[in-house]
C-alpha cells in the first residue's frame, strides 16, 4: 500500500510538471461580464457603446482579418441579391419621412399601413402586459446592409449549387457555403427563404457571447434574471475564419452544423450549470444535448427531442431560439410553407452604435431608430395538430435574410408567443450581430428582454465544446 | 481549524450579505471576475402523531445559510469555496418544553442543533486548473458518479448527511464534500463514432475521515428522526458503538478511476473504485442491549435499551458501468413528441462486508462476513404533454428501479434489512403552472421487499427570482413491522419553507 501511494504521488508530480508547460487555452482576452456591464447598464443607459467597439477591443490582427472594403462589399452583395434596399422601398405611406415621431403621430400618419401589426401595437408608452413599448421613434433613411466579403463571394460562387428535393427540403450534401438562395423564387420560394435563415452567418462563425435577460410578469414586475456566457462555433460552410469549409473531417462525416456551450451564472439555482449542444444538418438526426447539472455535479444526457417545452420558465422554447430554429422536416412536425407577403415595412433599424436602451420606468425602448426595409412574410402552417403551434408568421429581411419577428399561434389560433430579434450592424466587417430582442408570451402575459454582446473568437477549438468542457466550466 | 473555519465563513458572508439585494454579483479582483451568491432558507415542520419517537406538533425549525463564490484569475484557473451554517432553532424554541425534554429530544442538541464542525461550515474549497486537454481539481469537493437520482450505486465517493432524515433539504446540505484530488484527461483526437472520450482519476488521501452521517438510534441521539423499533415495552436508545475509523493519511486512502465517453450519442462510463464504505458495518457485542442509567425508562414507561456494537468501515471495491441515451423511436406526437431518456447503472462489488446474524440464537449473534454484490438500476425520464391537466407545460415523469443481489447470501444466517434479492422503486412527477410560478410534485419510493412506502407531496411557489415558498407533506407506511419505512410510520408531517436566494 505504501508503495502504491508513493507511486501515485510520483506520477502526479510528473503529471503536473509536464502539464505546467501547457499554455492557457485562450491566448486572447475576452470581455469580462463586469466590463460588459460597465459599458452598458440594463436600464436608462443611452451610451453608444458599440461605436468603434470592435476596432478598439478586438486585437489589430484579428480586426484586420475580419474587416473588408465597404464599397466592395456593398457592390458584391447587391449583385448577389439583385438590389439595394434603399432602391426598393419608399412606395407605401409616403407621408412618413425620416424624422422623429411620437405615438400621438399615429393618428396623423398611416403607420398602420407601414408597420408590422405587433410593432404598431407597441408604438405607445410603456405599460402592461409586456415590456418593450416605444413612445417615440426616429425614422431614418433606409440603409443598404451587406455581408462580409468572403460570405458574399461564397454566395455568388455557389449560386444554383444548393438543391431542394421534390418536396422542397434541402439536400444537405449539395450545400457548400454562403447563402444558398440569394434570390428566392419558384415553387419552393418560402422554403428557400427559411433555408437562408438557417444558414445565416450572423454573430461571427466562432463567437463568445455575454447575455443577460430579464423576465417580467404581466404587471411588468421583474420575476426572472439570468446571466450567461456562451461559446458558438459554425462547423460547416466556414468562409471567414479558418479552417474554411468544414471545421474538420468529423464535422463533415457526421454532418455537424454547429456546436454551442452555455454556462449560467444566474439565477442562483442555475449558477454553474453548463449546456453543451451539438446541432446536426440532417433533420432526422436529433441534436445532442448534454447538460452539466450543477445541483448533481453530473453531466446528464437530455432528450434532444424535448424541443417544445418552455426553457426554464422563459418565453421561448428550444425551437424558438434566435426567433426560429426548428429543423425543417417532412417527417417531424412538417409545415406548409407560403410567402404571404413581400413588401416594405417600417421596422427597427440595425443599430450601429448600441445606443438603444430600455427605460426603468415602463420598460420602454428608447433611442430606437426605424427604417423602411423590404421583407418577406412567410407563413408556416403546421400539419401536425399535436405541435405546440398551429402556425408561425415570420418576417425576414430580403436583403440580409435576418429574421425580424416571429409570431407563433397555438392550436386554437391564438397568438401565443412572439420573438423579435434586434441586431447591431458592424459596417467595416459586413456583419450583423444579435444585440437584443423581445420575447413575449401573449397567453400567460409575460415578457423577457435579452441583452447580448457578441465577440469574434477564432481561437476557440472543438475542445472548448467537448465533454471535458462541461465538467471544467461547471460548478 | 474550527476558528479558521468560522473566520472563512464570516469572510464569505461579509462579502455576500451586503450585495444580497443585487443579482449574481460579479466583482473584480486584479482585473478578473469574482462571483458571489447564496441563499438562506427557513423551514418548519409539523408532525401529525404524538408518540414517544415523535412530536405531534412543531418538531423542527431548520435554517440554512449558504454562500458560495468563485474567482478566476486566469481563464484556466478557478478557485471555488462555499460555506454553510445550519441551525435547527427547535432546540432553542423548545428548550423549556416538557414533552420535548421528557422524550429526550433535547439531548440530541449537540448532534443536531448547530452544525459547527469545520467540515460542516466549510463545504467546498478547491482549485480547478484546466490546461489544454486536462482538468485538475484539488481540495474539498464533490465528485458525483452514476446516473440514477434516488439511489446511489456508482456514487460512492462522497458521504451523505442524512441526520435530519427526509426534510426538504438542498443538495448542498446532503452531499458532504471531502478532500480529494481529481485529474481528468480528454482525448483530443477521436474517430467519428467516438464523439468524446475522457479519463478521470480521483484520489482520496483520507486527510480527514468523514463518513455517512446517518439517522441515529434513540431520541437522545437521532432527534426527531430516530426510528421507532417495535419491541413491546421497549424503546431503542443511544447506541454505544465502538466503530474503528481509518487513520488519517495512513489508512482509508481511496482510488477511483473512470473512463467516460459519448458513443453514437450515448453517454457511457466504465468505473472502478477501491476504498472504504462510507457507512460502517456493525455487529452487536455483549451486553448486546441494556439499560444505562440515569435514563432507564422512557417518559411513557417503556424500557430504554441501548444497543452495544462494534464496527468498522470495510473495504469497498467495485467495477461498474453506466449508460444514458434517449430513445427517439419511442417519441409520440400526441404525447408531446419528447422521447424518453433511459439511464442505466450496474455495479459489481467484490467482498463486501456484511453483518451476518444467526436467527436461531437467543441473543444477537452476529459476525462479519464477505460476499460479492451486484447492484443495478434503471431510470426512465419522460416529458409528456397532458393538455387536460396542463395545457401549456409538460409533465416530467421519472421512474427508477433498483435491484441488489447478495451473491453469497448465507443459507441459515440473515443479513439485517437485506435478503438475497432486494428491490426498490421510485417515481416522481412534476409540472408547473402560471409561467413556472407554481410547481406541484409528487414523489413515491417503494421498498418491494418490505412492502413499505414513502410519499412526498410538494408545492413550490416562485414568487420572484429571489423569494421561493414550499409547502410539503410526507407520509410513511409499511406492511412489515420494524422493516423498511415502517420505522418512520409516526413521522408523517407537513412542512413549510421560505427561501431567499441571491445570485
Amino acid at each position: 500500500m505504501k508503495k502504491v501511494k508513493i507511486s501515485v504521488i510520483c506520477f502526479l508530480v510528473l503529471f503536473l510538471a509536464l502539464t505546467t508547460m501547457t499554455p492557457a487555452t485562450w491566448a486572447q482576452e475576452k470581455l469580462t461580464y463586469e466590463e460588459f456591464s460597465k459599458r452598458k447598464a440594463w436600464f436608462d443607459d443611452p451610451r453608444p457603446y458599440l461605436t468603434d467597439f470592435y476596432k478598439r477591443f478586438v486585437s489589430p490582427e484579428l480586426y484586420s482579418k475580419l474587416t473588408y472594403d465597404v464599397e466592395e462589399m456593398k457592390k458584391l452583395w447587391a449583385e448577389c441579391v439583385g438590389f439595394r434596399a434603399p432602391d426598393v422601398v419608399g412606395k407605401i405611406a409616403l407621408e412618413i419621412k425620416p424624422g422623429t415621431y411620437s405615438y400621438k403621430d399615429k393618428e396623423k400618419y398611416p403607420f398602420k399601413e407601414l408597420m408590422i401589426p405587433r410593432h404598431y401595437d407597441r408604438f405607445k408608452p410603456g405599460g402592461p402586459p409586456h415590456a418593450g413599448n416605444f413612445p417615440e421613434i426616429k425614422v431614418i433613411p433606409t440603409r443598404q446592409y451587406y455581408w462580409a466579403l468572403p460570405i458574399a463571394k461564397a454566395t455568388k460562387e455557389n449560386v444554383g449549387r444548393t438543391k431542394l428535393d421534390n418536396q422542397g427540403y434541402l439536400i444537405n450534401d449539395s450545400y457548400v457555403a454562403g447563402y444558398p438562395f440569394p434570390r428566392p423564387e419558384g415553387k419552393f420560394k418560402a422554403q428557400q427563404i427559411m433555408y437562408n435563415w438557417e444558414k445565416r452567418y450572423s454573430n461571427f462563425e466562432t463567437n463568445f457571447t455575454w447575455q443577460k435577460s430579464k423576465g417580467f410578469t404581466g404587471g411588468l414586475k421583474e420575476d426572472f434574471n439570468t446571466e450567461l456566457d456562451s461559446l458558438g462555433m459554425r462547423l460547416h460552410g466556414r468562409v471567414c475564419m479558418e479552417p474554411y469549409g468544414w471545421l474538420d473531417d468529423r464535422a463533415k462525416k457526421e454532418g455537424e452544423k454547429q456546436v454551442s456551450l452555455i454556462k449560467f451564472y444566474s439565477p442562483r439555482d442555475m449558477y454553474g450549470m453548463v449546456i453543451g449542444i451539438s446541432y446536426y444538418l440532417n433533420a432526422d438526426h436529433f441534436d445532442q444535448n448534454l447538460m452539466y447539472i450543477n445541483a448533481l455535479r453530473r453531466v446528464r444526457k437530455m432528450s434532444a427531442t424535448d424541443t417544445q417545452d418552455a426553457i426554464a420558465g422563459q418565453d421561448v422554447i428550444y425551437e424558438d431560439q434566435d426567433g426560429f430554429s426548428q429543423k425543417l422536416s417532412p417527417k417531424r412536425y412538417p409545415y406548409k410553407f407560403e410567402v404571404i407577403g413581400e413588401r416594405e415595412y417600417l421596422i427597427p433599424a440595425y443599430t450601429l452604435d448600441g445606443s438603444v436602451y430600455y427605460s426603468s420606468k415602463g420598460l420602454e425602448l428608447r433611442n430606437i431608430e426605424f427604417e423602411r426595409r423590404p421583407l418577406y412574410v412567410v407563413k408556416l402552417t403546421q400539419l401536425d395538430k399535436n405541435y405546440v403551434y398551429s402556425s408561425r408568421t415570420i418576417y425576414i429581411d430580403k436583403e440580409t435574410f435576418m429574421l425580424v419577428q416571429a409570431e407563433n399561434y397555438d392550436q386554437k389560433g391564438r397568438l401565443y408567443r412572439t420573438a423579435e430579434v434586434t441586431f447591431a450592424f458592424v459596417p467595416e466587417m459586413g456583419m450583423t450581430v444579435m444585440f437584443g430582442g423581445l420575447l413575449a408570451d401573449h397567453i400567460d402575459k409575460h415578457s423577457a428582454i435579452p441583452l447580448l454582446f457578441v465577440q469574434p473568437a477564432p481561437f476557440l477549438t472543438r475542445e472548448n465544446f467537448d465533454f471535458g468542457a462541461l465538467f471544467s466550466k461547471g460548478k | 481549524m474550527k476558528k479558521l473555519s468560522m473566520l472563512v465563513l464570516i469572510a464569505v458572508f461579509s462579502i455576500a450579505l451586503p450585495v444580497s439585494s443585487a443579482m449574481a454579483e460579479q466583482f473584480n479582483a486584479l482585473g478578473r471576475p469574482v462571483n458571489i451568491m447564496g441563499y438562506i432558507t427557513q423551514e418548519t415542520s409539523y408532525g401529525f402523531r404524538n408518540a414517544y419517537d415523535t412530536e405531534g406538533n412543531f418538531n423542527s425549525a431548520l435554517m440554512n445559510l449558504f454562500a458560495e463564490g468563485d474567482y478566476t484569475p486566469v481563464d484556466n484557473l478557478k478557485f471555488y469555496a462555499s460555506g454553510m451554517l445550519t441551525v435547527d432553532w427547535i432546540y432553542q424554541l423548545k428548550h423549556n418544553d416538557s414533552s420535548w425534554n421528557d422524550k429526550l429530544f433535547s439531548k440530541s442538541r449537540s448532534n443536531l442543533n448547530v452544525d459547527d464542525k469545520y467540515w460542516q461550515l466549510l463545504k467546498e474549497a478547491n482549485v480547478t486548473w484546466t490546461p489544454k486537454h486536462f482538468m485538475f481539481k484539488v481540495g474539498k469537493q464533490i465528485v458525483s458518479w452514476g446516473e440514477l437520482l434516488a439511489f446511489r450505486i456508482m456514487d460512492q465517493i462522497n458521504p451523505l448527511d442524512q441526520r435530519r432524515g427526509f426534510l426538504d433539504i438542498e443538495f448542498e446540505t446532503t452531499i458532504i464534500p471531502t478532500w480529494l484530488f481529481r485529474a481528468e484527461y480528454y482525448l483530443p483526437y477521436k474517430p467519428s463514432w467516438l464523439q468524446d472520450l475522457g479519463f478521470e482519476f480521483v484520489y482520496n488521501p483520507n486527510a480527514d475521515f468523514i463518513s455517512d452521517q446517518g439517522i441515529k438510534v434513540g431520541n437522545a441521539d437521532g432527534g426527531i428522526w430516530a426510528p421507532d423499533v417495535p419491541i413491546p415495552g421497549v424503546h431503542m436508545a443511544t447506541a454505544y458503538a465502538n466503530i474503528r475509523e481509518p487513520k488519517r493519511w495512513k489508512e482509508g486512502n481511496e482510488f477511483a478511476f473512470r473512463v467516460k465517453g459519448v458513443i453514437y450519442d450515448s453517454v457511457v462510463t466504465l468505473n472502478g473504485f477501491y476504498g472504504r464504505d462510507n457507512s460502517p458495518v456493525t455487529k452487536f457485542v455483549p451486553p448486546f442491549m441494556a439499560p444505562v442509567p440515569p435514563n432507564i425508562f422512557a417518559s411513557d414507561g417503556a424500557l430504554l435499551l441501548h444497543p452495544f456494537q462494534e464496527g468498522k468501515y470495510p473495504l469497498l471495491k467495485f467495477v461498474g458501468v453506466t449508460f444514458a441515451r434517449d430513445i427517439p423511436p419511442l417519441k409520440a406526437s400526441f404525447l408531446g413528441g419528447v422521447a424518453p431518456t433511459v439511464y442505466l447503472e450496474a455495479r459489481y462489488a467484490f467482498d463486501r462486508t456484511f453483518a451476518f446474524t444467526n436467527p436461531l440464537s437467543p441473543f444477537p449473534d452476529q459476525r462479519f462476513a464477505e460476499s460479492d454484490e451486484l447492484t443495478a438500476g434503471i431510470n426512465l425520464a419522460w416529458k409528456v404533454k397532458i393538455p387536460p391537466l396542463n395545457p401549456t407545460t409538460y409533465f416530467n415523469i421519472t421512474g427508477e428501479f433498483i435491484y441488489q443481489r447478495i451473491m453469497n447470501y448465507p443459507d441459515i444466517e440473515v443479513i439485517s434489512g437485506l435478503k438475497r434479492n432486494n428491490y426498490q422503486t421510485f417515481l416522481t412527477v412534476n409540472t408547473s403552472y402560471f409561467h413556472n410560478k407554481l410547481t406541484p410534485s409528487v414523489t413515491w419510493i417503494h421498498d418491494i421487499n418490505t412492502n413499505s412506502n414513502f410519499g412526498i407531496f410538494k408545492l413550490v411557489y416562485d414568487y420572484s427570482n429571489k423569494w421561493h415558498f414550499t409547502l410539503g407533506a410526507q407520509f410513511f407506511n409499511g406492511a412489515k413491522e420494524g422493516q423498511g419505512f415502517w420505522v418512520f410510520d409516526n413521522k408523517n408531517q407537513i412542512w413549510f419553507k421560505v427561501a431567499y436566494k441571491w445570485g
